[in-house]
């Protein structure tokens, strides 16, 4: 194992901590990638899926004779063609790539035609007609919860996940509070959006097949297609484009994709491509899980939490795909960046038969600490307090003990963070609520965040890339991380940059590919941070390598020399020029390529005791922002925002501000007019028309983030990941300044202009 | 998505004998931003699609003696940055800015967004408080109508299938006119109204001596609201007689519920615009 002090131990650095300029800027700011759907090779079928259009059901049969009349029509694909195991399920196996008997909501996906043109197969799949059996079906929550109707009828119940967290004794904790607050809340849907709708194209060739789609796990999509092919994974390879956005959505989306298409390929021989239209899009991926969220808050008069009890439910859809994940990141971080001593929390994940959920930037945080958020101002106004000054009471510290009783060994900057970003909005200083001309108020709002990084207590955390250097002196990075717009790729080549003492332009970074070493998901915020350590280990032993080249031919002491610019130097003043040093070495005999296999400690969690160490280290955030109200209409405006941010050793604060500006726009989204609208488990409004994202002109100005660089010791050079902590305080940062301007409680978010138009006359 | 016959046609008299051959069954084609949604969507199925982006002599904006007059398919962008529309009509410009996407502005037309007949169509306001009058060719005849009685229904109009809205005239007004035009959707911009209203107010010696107002979203088509122009003319403006009006206006509309909106919020809503848009009078 890497002694986690090399990993930051450099005094100055060159590249790690600069803005430098992504390295796909120019070709993206060229269009010239190629996204998956561009490019088909020629003799290419086109599939659609066809979708169910009934929330529970049984599939009695499909019929197809009016749809194989379209000229041009190759072929309905159904769960009797899937040669293996038609199962995609992430956590348990209970989703099939292609239903073949219950239906679970209305959307799913029954078939896929394939046809020799997108039209023919869009035209061909409105004639197929699939006869399914109405079962009942249950919609609301609670009903669910309460298992009134059964969401599906090879379960007993619908709770298909249940965690707890247990510290300390919450009814000792509530007696000795001086105040207490309740609130229920709310929480939505959110579609991702992400700008590349799902596409996936499948190329069989012989025994073998490539697929090439946008995802989060080359190697993980690989053994899903394996697994529903029935063949091996080593004839199954995976290549990840240039790709369009993904925010955890693909990382469902890409295998589930890329399954179907595999699934079609293999029928009939050649390649396909199976595009969703955004309609399909909305109906048939995954969302964040929309939550109902039961909180009790005690603190005593000085303020000092003294118990948090709550109890959570997510509503899973019709498939548990990663709630059993969400429900329990979001439980295990519900009390918040707070020391608490008494903690109960139960939360549940349920079925329903509604679209299914899936991994969202945040994963069970956005839902359970809109509520945490908002309780902390309940209760800061409850004992007359300052909802700054409550927090950084109680606002965890190194060596303090969190909710589920792990000690913080690491720096812990979040105080820092608060304390920096209220004094920058001037929050001492001015009012918190003012009046403005024409039914307008204004008001301030503040919110912490924390989120806990890696994959740590669920799965073995680790990392691997291959670095190799060329004959030239030019460097590739191999990798199985996921380049989706978030610059994982630009973070990479800084790390092998400065480890190796080469500039940025020798550097080729090269992810994706189930080709490339097996690193994990690129989720949970850990692809730079974690990933980035294993370009690291490979690029130290290269460089150890050449220095020991160096020492040995010229007797110098290899702690005397070092890289810097693509120059050996040597105390002694001696200089040699890197180019020729990487030939010398391929002429002896050095080996120019190198692994760098990473693996820090790993987190526990005890599901029977309720309590553990879940993650390795967490990130903070703290954010103010200032909203204007017009009470005459119901439109709120986010108009200011100062955040603060806890990302460790931040490697290029650029990037770090393209997370925070895309989560300050998402959090709004989220907190104001993101609404998908179901009725009957059908969604009303599969479109951009009438499912709004906020545009330019909604967002606020957002200041220069504070960066408070609280070191994680096994991340590349102290980095923690901070791309889904930015997207968390945002909607409880919103709800606590509304209800601070109207003086009214916002519970439930999305808090439409209508919405909170007609509350604030109720 | 069924299939339709495409045709370009580089002038008018050549669209007019189509239309005047194929009067059933054809849909015009400027932009496509309305028409090729609601193709999609199988809303509309039409056997031939005429498109008229190419014609020169629908694409101007030109200032004549007392109006200013604008081809049929000129682009909402080119509107947009017309010093013209933007010196003469300040409801009209407004609306404009306002408009959809950039994006759907380079390629929506005039025409486009008057004869495709949203009850929400962002141009129809302002036109109609301006009075301007549209010219509806065919191959045989030319017609003139007030846009005021030109919207039929949810997207129904009186125009007949084998004519074309060729252009529409607006008369230019007195610069001591008192125009206003306020749009509310669901988000800050790229969005469809929800209400959205437009006034033009002939203000002298401080007293109303001409009003017009007509809303969007309200009514199964754009509407004047006579009741309350009547009701506000020769009058002073006040605080109270602005109460009174937004009232009135109320009453004037029959808003529907829909995905955008409940019917009490646009009615709601209606009273807060016309109030909106008539304050500044005022202080004028």
């Amino acid at each position: 194992m890497m002694n986690s002090q090399e990993l930051f131990s450099a005094e100055k650095y060159l590249v790690i901590g600069q803005d430098v300029q992504r390295v796909d800027a120019l070709d993206k700011a060229l269009g010239k990638p190629i996204y998956t759907a561009d490019q088909p090779p020629a003799g290419t079928l086109y599939a659609r899926v066809v979708k169910s259009n009934v929330s529970h059901g049984l599939i009695k049969q499909i019929k197809y004779d009016h749809a194989k009349s379209v000229e041009g029509f190759v072929d309905l694909i159904t769960a009797a063609d899937v040669p293996g195991i038609n199962e995609i399920g992430y956590y348990v196996d209970d989703q099939p790539a292609i239903c073949g008997r219950e239906v679970k909501f209305k959307g799913e996906v029954l078939g896929l035609v394939v046809a020799k043109t997108e039209k023919a197969a869009e035209e061909a799949r409105a004639l197929v007609n699939a006869e399914i059996e109405e079962l009942p079906a249950v919609f609301d929550i609670f009903d669910a919860f309460e298992n009134k109707v059964l969401a599906r009828i090879d379960k007993t119940t619908n709770t298909l996940k249940t965690v707890k967290v247990r510290l300390g004794d919450v009814e000792k904790g509530f007696k000795s509070a001086k105040v207490i607050v309740e609130g229920t809340y709310k929480t939505g849907y959110q579609d991702h959006v992400y700008l590349e709708s799902d596409a996936a194209l499948a190329i069989p060739m012989g025994d073998e097949i490539t697929v090439i789609t946008a995802n989060q796990n080359p190697h993980h999509v690989q053994q899903k297609v394996a697994r529903v092919l029935g063949i091996p994974m080593s004839k199954v390879k995976i290549i990840t484009p240039i790709y369009g956005g993904s925010f955890g959505g693909k990382n469902d989306m890409g295998p589930i994709l890329a399954a179907q298409v595999s699934i079609a390929a293999w029928k009939v021989g050649v390649p396909v491509l199976l595009e969703y239209t955004m309609e399909d899009a909305f109906t048939s991926h995954g969302k964040r899980d929309p939550s109902i969220i039961k909180f009790k808050t005690g603190a005593a008069e000085n303020g000092l939490l003294t118990a948090v009890e709550a109890e959570i439910i997510f509503d899973s859809g019709g498939y548990a795909n990663r709630s059993p994940y969400t429900i329990v990141r979001g439980a295990l971080q519900a009390m918040g960046p707070y020391k608490v001593p008494n903690v109960k929390i139960n939360g549940y994940a349920v079925y329903t038969n509604k679209v299914f959920e899936g991994g969202f930037r945040g994963f069970g945080n956005p839902q359970t600490q809109f509520a945490t958020e908002r309780q902390m101002d309940k209760l800061a106004n409850k004992l007359n307090m300052d909802p700054v000054e409550l927090r950084l009471a109680n606002l965890l510290r190194k060596g303090d003990m969190t909710g589920t009783g792990q000690l913080l060994e690491n720096e812990v900057g979040v105080g820092e963070a608060l304390s920096k970003a209220a004094e920058k909005s001037g929050w001492y200083s001015k009012p918190h609520r003012w009046k403005l001309e024409d039914g307008k108020i204004g008001g301030l709002g503040v919110a912490v965040a924390w989120h806990g990084f890696g994959t740590s207590y669920l799965s073995r955390e680790y990392a691997d890339a291959l670095v190799t250097i060329s004959r030239d002196g030019s460097v590739n990075v191999y990798s199985g991380i996921v380049e989706m717009g978030q610059g994982s790729s630009t973070a990479l080549a800084q790390i092998a940059s400065e480890t190796l003492g080469v500039p940025m332009e020798y550097i080729k970074v090269q992810v994706g590919s189930s080709e490339y070493p097996f690193t994990g998901a690129t989720a949970g915020s850990r692809g730079a941070s974690i990933c980035g350590a294993a370009v690291y280990v490979a690029s130290k032993k290269l460089k150890e390598r050449i220095v020991k080249f160096v020492s040995d031919k010229y007797s110098i002491n290899p702690t005397k020399i070092d890289i810097k610019d693509k120059k050996i130097i040597t105390h002694n003043g001696l200089t040699f020029d890197w180019e020729k040093v990487i030939q010398e070495s391929y002429s002896a005999g050095v080996e120019m390529s190198a692994k760098g296999y990473y693996v820090p400690p790993q987190g526990t969690y005890d599901f029977e005791t309720g309590r553990g160490a879940p993650f390795l280290d967490y990130a903070y955030l703290a954010l103010v922002v200032e909203v204007e109200v017009d009470t005459n209409t119901g439109i709120t405006r986010v108009t200011n925002a100062w955040p603060a941010l806890c990302a460790g050793k931040v490697i290029n604060p650029s990037l770090v501000n393209g997370q925070l500006y895309g989560s300050i726009a998402m959090g709004l989204g989220y907190a104001l007019m993101e609404e998908l609208k179901i009725e009957n488990g059908e969604i009303k409004n599969p479109n951009l028309t009438d499912y709004l994202i906020p545009t330019m002109s909604d967002m606020p100005k957002i200041e220069d983030p504070i960066l408070v660089e609280d070191i994680y010791p096994y991340g590349a050079y102290g980095s923690k990941g901070i791309a889904e902590a930015t997207v968390i305080p945002v909607a409880p940062a919103i709800a606590n300044a509304i209800s601070e301007a109207t003086s009214m409680d916002v519970d439930e978010i999305p808090i439409t202009q209508e919405k909170l138009y007609f509350a604030l006359r109720r | 998505m069924p299939s339709f016959e495409y045709k370009q046609f580089h002038d008018i008299a050549q669209t007019l004998k189509f239309l005047d051959e194929h009067a059933e069954g054809t849909k015009i084609i400027a932009g496509g931003t309305d028409l090729m949604v609601q193709w999609k969507a199988g809303k509309v199925n039409p056997k031939y699609v005429v498109d008229i982006s190419e014609i020169n002599e629908l694409n101007y904006i030109e200032e004549k003696a007392g109006y200013v007059e604008i081809g049929g398919a000129t682009k909402i962008e080119s509107l947009r940055r017309s010093n013209i529309i933007k010196y003469y009509f300040d409801s009209l410009y407004e609306s404009l800015r306002n408009f959809a996407t950039w994006q759907v502005r380079n390629m929506a037309t005039l025409g486009g967004n008057l004869c495709n007949a949203s009850p929400a169509a962002d141009l129809a306001p302002p036109l109609m408080v301006l009075n301007a009058i549209g010219t509806l060719k065919s191959f045989k005849n030319e017609r003139t109508v007030d846009l005021n009685s030109f919207f039929v229904g949810p997207g129904k109009t009186v125009l007949n299938g084998n004519e074309l809205l060729t252009s529409v005239r607006i008369p230019v007004t007195d610069r001591i006119s008192y125009q206003k035009f306020i749009k509310l959707g669901n988000r800050g911009s790229h969005i469809l109204s929800v209400v959205n209203i437009a006034t033009n107010i002939i203000l002298r010696d401080n007293t109303i001596n001409k009003a017009a107002i007509a809303l969007g979203a309200v009514a199964p088509t754009p509407i004047r609201a006579r009741k309350t122009e009547e009701f506000l003319t020769n009058k002073k403006p006040s605080e109270g007689l602005i109460e009174g009006a937004s009232e009135l206006a109320v009453k004037e509309a029959n808003p529907i519920s829909d995905i955008r909106a409940s019917k009490e919020y646009r009615t709601s809503m209606i009273k807060v615009l016309t109030k909106r848009a008539l304050v500044g009078m005022i202080k004028n």
